[in-house]
């Protein structure tokens, strides 16, 4: 039972967030639903106000912008959406391919990537790809809008820097050099994944150029393994350096002991997850293997 | 004379089918009576804890609010029951023994409201010592969960006198021979201790009843597998005979051994009283995940054998968790030392089997109890020794394992079954002597349940004037196919297309007698009432025909909804006009089967034997420890198939929830409180889950009991399935002796030099 609530139909991002702004504490954005109307039933949180932002129109649009080679990704865009668009194909294909491990069906049809960056639930799939990605998120209010990196966005377990009667609007992707091939791997044994990795590298002439290297799952929040990332600068992708950074990103992993598993478990999974992320990424950028 | 039966032996389509893809099928749950209301119970919070007081007067302010419900309503019955031990009231009285027992029920115009209304009602509680695992139930100095120098036996007890000892619910002994002097002896001893974990049925429809009284009668619509024993159960539990006590069961979604036995269906009478209007209380998952479950369990075993692989003795002591109450418990007991022998020749056994009670929700039953606790254990010892003989696993079983009539325990029925075949035809199904891929394990696994429950049951079949057939028996649908397949037996005896035969639900005051819809027994027990019934309609017929034409019934034959005596033939319906000189009427036939002493295959108990066996082949993944199921691998031993798409259904179901068993499912407590009582956290079997290959063989010896030498089938092949994966698992290396085989727990075992893993033995002394 998701016991007794009001729902609003704003027709305006400033509608909406003036809607939140009065309702404060009360009220709750109602995107996809898959994870607030989980809570709600689980009596885990009650909003007696919904604020329903798919009466908002636009905000589900993919677009590409081929000068600044950016996609922009609307908060309401659900994951099956950009599991199966074909701007993302061309563009991102990275995305899709991680977007098509959300959940499960029924949640990629319902859910959306704005509401699950702003649900902030730790074992978010987007979180850890879009961070070590460095997207950018807008936000806006019925006063001003702004343009936020993800890294700052996420704060921790269900805190993001959303302020009151902040809406996310779009996420922008800056598109991955030519150069440069990313890899996602998450472990599950659970709807919701124990750990997730996402590799991002860009090699010139058999050097890894840049090293982006994101761990999620295990923590209260997504995270950036940067003395890995600074390990794999300058040097080629051999076995015995990739093993280095998978070590170190676990060493740097903070997990705990809960029902997905042991903290020494799942630190020794980032270690395998983030060596096969880093595999794969090194082989894409050299173009040896495609994406799925 | 011949029946040209074309009912059985046949994959006819489910009768059921359409009805359920087209959503119109009806469960409980979907009923709407006038002035209906909804009913919500309020749960303990504690895992034992003494009442001190339940203000309800906020909560019955509550506009919508019609009634509420609390153990002092309960003054003028006797609240309680149980149909093994009658230890459980039907909703808290002065005391609650575990996280999730009702305290309090709200009925209420809508479900918000009776919500709204359980958080307005104050409970003071005085929080008691608890004993949340069985290890704290068996210590010393344990809180006592039921203090009575005598527990008293249910309405179905049949277990002799029950003096509680401690938390000791039950005790159930089975022995042959002195296994102390088979250990002397012995050249080879494999011993372990191992852990099985409590596990939930999932069956997609949680427990639903509406009840609506009418004077001194109630009417109870139940989403229950034993209709007939909830009518009792009730009946004793209100003070009423049983004819004003009336159990409705609509089609079930699911039962697994949820909905054996009296769930959720006094409180709803109760509330319904206390009303004065109809009401409907449907459990949510983690509502129902409180209500059963299947025990967890701890076990002691020891396998003595000689240097060839000869098995010599047998050594078991086991410990099932029946939770705050019996429940099912005792029969999960015996049933779990039956099985613990395992099928084999031993000279020797000794199993003592305990039920113990925990400040834990309540156990019961759950498909292949007992045999699916215990077969994995069994079997992995069986492969030890095996290996430490140095001969091959096939064969150690084909040298050990028990032949047809020989004695399985003291005092039961004899082997009906051809266990040598069925594992060859296991072994021939895995490639057993084809060389394994690299990294790639093979094992088996075989044991027995003892099936069938008690042998009674009653089906009668109206022959209606048009020439359809309803046939009325109590067995409950529950996705099992029973409609489907009881109305095949009909079809066979009375040549009649199936399409022709109605079977509407049980309905105690319309449907005759049957014990219960569980322990694989419907299809034998059920069917063989049903084909008795069918044989007298079909007896009358023939002697109305053979009147007609003046002849012997042996002369003639039916055939498509006809008697023919060569070239001529009569409808049922012409013959029921002959019958009654009017185009009304109808023929009724009945049919009854119960224990026949001394003679005959139900005079010693187990009804039959039903063959847990599967295989599997396996690889696991070094990183990460996950097991990947290459194949999987059943064979049905069911005497003689009715539809045999429907016993492959069975296998792939019971399989694959077996899979869940062996591989991840668990509930998981803290201080008695379920931690993962959603599907994010209890992970069950899905389609993602699907072995590569599932391999299923039918067996048909004409072997069983039943009509045609049926016997039942969908236990077995789950019990198989934990045993096949534990084997092929040491196949590769990795021995456990714990459930489930979550990845981590098989990262450990693969790195057992190098990640700490768990010393202390579970219990240190014998409890």
């Amino acid at each position: 039972m998701l016991g007794i609530f009001q729902i609003h139909e704003p027709d305006s991002i400033e509608e909406a967030s003036s809607l939140l702004k009065e309702y404060g504490y009360e009220a709750a954005v109602y995107a996809g639903g898959t994870e607030l109307l989980l809570v709600m039933k689980e009596k885990l949180a009650h909003y007696s106000h919904l604020v329903n932002i798919k009466t908002i129109p636009g905000l589900d649009e993919i677009s590409f912008d081929p000068e600044a080679r950016t996609l922009r990704i609307g908060a309401l865009t659900t994951h099956r959406q950009l599991e199966h668009s074909s701007l993302i194909a061309e563009h991102a294909p990275l995305l899709a391919e991680m977007e098509s491990t959300v959940g499960n069906v029924r949640v990629r049809a319902m859910g959306t990537i704005g509401g699950n960056l702003c649900f902030a639930e730790p074992h978010s799939d987007p979180a850890t790809l879009l961070l070590a990605w460095d997207a950018v998120l807008e936000v806006g209010s019925d006063e001003a809008r702004r343009r936020i990196p993800i890294a700052d966005f996420l704060l921790g377990m269900f805190e993001t820097a959303l302020q009151p009667g902040e809406i996310l609007i779009d996420v922008h992707l800056q598109l991955l050099p030519a150069n440069a091939a990313g890899a996602y791997r998450k472990f599950s044994t659970h709807e919701r994944p124990t750990a997730t990795v996402a590799a991002l590298l860009q090699l010139e002439q058999g050097v890894i150029a840049d090293a982006r290297l994101a761990v999620g799952s295990v923590g209260p929040a997504a995270f950036r393994a940067k003395e890995a990332e600074e390990m794999l600068r300058g040097q080629q992708p051999q076995e015995e350096l990739i093993a280095s950074a998978a070590e170190s990103a676990s060493r740097a992993a903070d997990p705990v002991d809960d029902l997905h598993g042991s903290a020494e478990y799942k630190r020794h999974l980032v270690r395998v997850l983030a060596a096969e992320a880093l595999d794969l990424a090194a082989r894409r950028a050299q173009a040896e293997v495609d994406y799925d | 004379m011949t029946a040209s039966g074309s009912g059985i032996g046949r994959s006819v389509p489910r009768v059921d089918a359409r009805e359920k893809v087209t959503g119109q099928a009806r469960f409980a749950g979907d009923l709407k009576l006038p002035g209906m209301l909804h009913g919500k119970v309020l749960r303990s919070i504690y895992p034992h804890a003494r009442i001190l007081g339940v203000d309800v007067s906020k909560a019955e302010a509550l506009p919508g609010v019609v009634a509420v419900l609390t153990g002092a309503d309960l003054l003028d019955i006797d609240p309680y029951y149980g149909h093994s031990i009658k230890d459980r009231p039907l909703i808290a009285i002065d005391r609650v023994r575990f996280v999730g027992e009702p305290v309090a029920a709200v009925a209420a115009e809508d479900e918000a409201t009776a919500e709204a209304a359980l958080n307005l009602i104050e409970v003071e509680y005085e929080v008691l010592p608890a004993a949340t695992t069985m290890q704290a139930a068996l210590a010393e100095d344990a809180p006592l969960l039921h203090e009575v120098e005598k527990l008293r036996p249910g309405l179905f007890h049949g277990l002799g006198e029950l003096r509680p000892q401690g938390n000791i619910c039950y005790q159930h002994t089975i022995a042959r021979g002195e296994v102390a002097e088979a250990f002397e002896r012995a050249d080879i001893v494999v011993e372990g201790e191992y852990t099985f974990p409590a596990v939930y049925q999932y069956a997609m429809e949680p427990h639903t009843a509406v009840a609506q009284w009418e004077g001194d009668q109630v009417t109870v619509w139940a989403s229950c597998q034993h209709p007939y024993l909830v009518r009792a159960e009730l009946a004793d539990l209100f003070g009423l005979p049983v004819t004003d006590v009336r159990v409705i069961v609509p089609y079930v979604g699911g039962g697994f051994g949820s909905k054996s036995y009296t769930k959720m269906e006094p409180i709803t009478v109760a509330l319904a009283r206390k009303a004065r209007r109809p009401v409907r209380i449907a459990n949510r998952v983690d509502e129902a995940m409180v209500t059963t479950r299947r025990h967890n369990m701890v076990c002691r075993m020891r396998t003595a054998a000689s240097a060839d692989g000869t098995l010599l003795a047998r050594q078991v002591s086991l410990w099932l968790d029946t939770g705050a109450y019996a429940d099912n418990g005792p029969r999960v007991v015996a049933t779990a030392a039956d099985a613990a022998p395992g099928p084999y020749r031993w000279e020797s056994f000794h199993v003592d089997a305990y039920g113990v009670y925990t400040n834990r929700p309540p156990s019961g039953s759950y498909r292949a109890f007992g045999a699916t606790h215990l077969q994995w254990i069994g079997e992995s010892q069986v492969d030890e020794v095996a290996r430490r003989a140095g001969i091959d696993r096939v064969e150690i079983r084909l040298c050990n394992l028990l032949r047809p009539g020989e004695e399985v325990r003291p005092g039961g029925k004899p082997l009906d079954a051809d266990l040598v075949g069925d594992v060859r035809k296991i072994a021939e199904a895995l490639d057993w002597d084809s060389p394994k891929p690299p990294g790639t394990g093979r094992g088996l696994g075989v044991g027995l349940l003892a099936a069938g429950a008690r042998p009674v049951s009653t089906a009668i079949v109206r022959l209606q004037a048009d020439g359809t057939a309803l046939l009325l028996v109590s067995t409950t649908e529950m996705g099992q196919g029973a409609r489907t397949v009881l109305s095949q037996l009909v079809s066979e005896e009375l040549a009649l297309p199936v399409e022709r035969i109605k079977v509407p639900g049980g309905d105690t005051n319309v449907t005759p007698y049957d014990r219960s819809t569980g322990a694989s027994r419907s299809t034998t027990l059920a069917g063989k009432a049903v084909q008795r019934a069918a044989r007298q309609v079909r007896d009358e017929l023939l002697a109305i025909a053979g009147e007609h034409w003046g002849v012997a019934p042996h002369a003639l034959e039916l055939r498509q909804g006809a008697v023919w005596y060569g070239g001529k033939s009569l409808t049922f319906p012409d013959l029921i006009h002959e019958r009654f000189g009017f185009s009304g009427g109808e023929i009724i036939g009945h049919g009854t089967v119960r224990p026949e002493a001394g003679k005959g295959s139900y005079a010693a108990g187990p009804v039959f034997w039903e063959v847990c066996i599967g295989g599997a082949e396996v690889r696991v993944d070094p990183g990460t420890g996950r097991i990947h199921i290459l194949k999987l691998v059943s064979v049905a031993d069911v005497g003689h198939a009715v539809n045999p798409e429907l016993v492959e259904a069975q296998e792939m179901g019971a399989s694959m929830q077996g899979l869940g068993n062996a591989l991840f499912e668990e509930m998981v407590f803290d201080e008695g409180q379920i931690l993962n009582s959603t599907l994010l956290d209890y992970h069950v079997p899905t389609i993602e889950d699907l072995p590569d290959a599932f391999i299923s063989r039918l067996v048909e010896n004409e072997d069983g009991p039943g009509a045609y030498g049926i016997k039942g089938v969908g236990e077995g092949a789950l019990a198989g399935v934990p045993a096949a994966v534990v084997n092929a698992l040491a196949d590769l290396g990795i021995k456990v002796n714990e459930l489930p085989l979550t990845p981590e727990r098989i990262w450990r075992a693969l790195h057992a030099s190098d990640v700490p893993q768990r010393q202390e033995p579970i219990f240190k002394e014998n409890p």
